[in-house]
């Protein structure tokens, strides 16, 4: 096992490959980023407001570029208001007024009501530059894993850690 | 440890990798079954324009309209094996001054029709669930959900329009919109167009009508939003 310690040149090896992972799974998100021109343009659901249809742990495709028309009303947007970290996942109620200054309402389906409590301080409306992407596809259960592992931060330590020493362990 | 991990290893992706295929061809069968949604009656049945403050955090007071409508739907088709719940909403639209085009919507009622196999996930009392479980019958699917007649159905969200005035608005139209909502799989709103299986959804859209002149109301008490 400690064997593949003792070879400077094999250690190297490994220590490329694994940085090799990393940097192919940065590139793949990198490039969705691209393609859909969207931050985040994979999402997972943190709050209950959209269910049943979305769930905590769900993951949600984005896009966000408006090819054929304009992101409008009935859709499903991901927005982060001014000043807060946390994207929203809600549906866009009202639209006044076209292009980038159109002003959005936005409600997540199982709320009673609208957003306006959510915005910044003096935010009615939201503009189409505080969404990061429109929903366009939708898998299930996939994303609660990241929710476990940033509510219990020991699994994601020990988590990079298996990982780490299943790919310096592993051999040709 | 070399034959265990590999061994994990290799059983978790293969797991992966038939999941994936799985839930590509539950998503791809969406196309196969044909969507023939129809509209056979929108129309508005009553129209008021009062003035006052919508909402307790309205604040200033502003006009606002409330419609009531009747409905008259088939949106049975939608569901399929896939459909987890359909969101059903309609809009007003109507435009602004010096624009052809409808450049102002806002939806007026909505609601969610879930499908038998996502009525446990519904966010309702135990004794509607009960109710909803009872109306599927045992079925998986129950595409009876998606007949929809409403008769002089009360507006769920009132419309205002961010100058605050919205009385004697001409041209404004009511439409019918539906999102179909998978278990795995695209999100999906109805169509301007045909495509395949999948037709356009026609006769959405009311009459243009106007809006009446403002008429003299005393505070929005009355106008709490229905729940339903």
């Amino acid at each position: 096992m400690l064997s593949s310690l003792g070879s400077p040149r094999q250690a190297a090896a490994q220590l490329m490959n694994f940085g090799l992972i990393l940097s192919t799974a940065f590139m793949m998100w990198k490039g969705l980023s691209v393609i859909t021109d969207s931050p985040s343009p994979i999402v997972v659901v943190l709050s209950g407001s959209m269910e049943p249809a979305f769930q905590r742990g769900d993951l949600l495709l984005l896009w966000n570029r408006n090819v054929i028309e304009e992101t409008s009303v009935g859709e499903i947007v991901v927005y982060n208001v001014q000043g807060k970290d946390i994207p929203i996942v809600h549906r866009i109620i009202r639209k006044f007024g076209t292009g980038p200054e159109a002003k959005l309402l936005t409600k997540g389906d199982n709320n009673p009501a609208d957003d306006t409590e959510l915005y910044a301080a003096g935010q009615d409306y939201l503009n189409r530059k505080d969404i990061i992407g429109s929903v366009v596809g939708y898998i299930p259960f996939v994303g609660y894993v990241t929710i476990m592992l940033s509510e219990h931060p020991w699994m994601k330590t020990a988590m990079l850690g298996i990982m780490g020493l299943v790919v310096v362990l592993q051999r040709e | 440890m070399y034959s265990s991990v590999v061994r994990l290893q290799n059983t978790f992706g293969f797991f992966t990798t038939v999941a994936f295929v799985v839930a590509s061809l539950v998503s791809l069968s969406d196309f196969l079954s044909a969507r023939t949604p129809t509209v056979d009656l929108l129309k508005t049945t009553s129209l008021q324009v009062v003035k006052g403050r919508p909402h307790y955090y309205s604040s200033k007071k502003e006009e606002y309209a409330i419609i009531k409508f009747s409905l008259d739907a088939d949106l049975s088709s939608l569901f399929t094996w896939n459909t987890k719940q359909v969101f059903v909403y309609v809009t007003a639209e109507w435009p602004s001054l010096g624009s052809q085009n409808n450049t102002n919507q806002a939806v007026i009622w909505d609601k969610i029709i879930t499908a038998p196999s996502s009525d446990h996930l519904a966010n309702i009392g135990p004794i509607e669930r009960k109710r909803l479980k009872k109306s599927a019958g045992g079925k998986p699917i129950d595409p009876s959900r998606g007949k929809l007649q409403l008769k002089n159905q009360r507006y769920k969200y009132q419309i205002t329009h961010p100058s605050g005035r919205i009385a004697s608005q001409e041209d404004v139209v009511l439409k019918l919109h539906y999102n179909v909502q998978p278990w795995v799989g695209i999100l999906t709103w109805n169509q301007e167009q045909t495509w395949g299986k999948w037709q356009a959804l026609k006769g959405a859209a009311s009459k243009k009508f106007a809006l009446p002149a403002l008429k003299k109301k005393d505070e929005g008490k009355k106008n709490k939003t229905t729940r339903t």
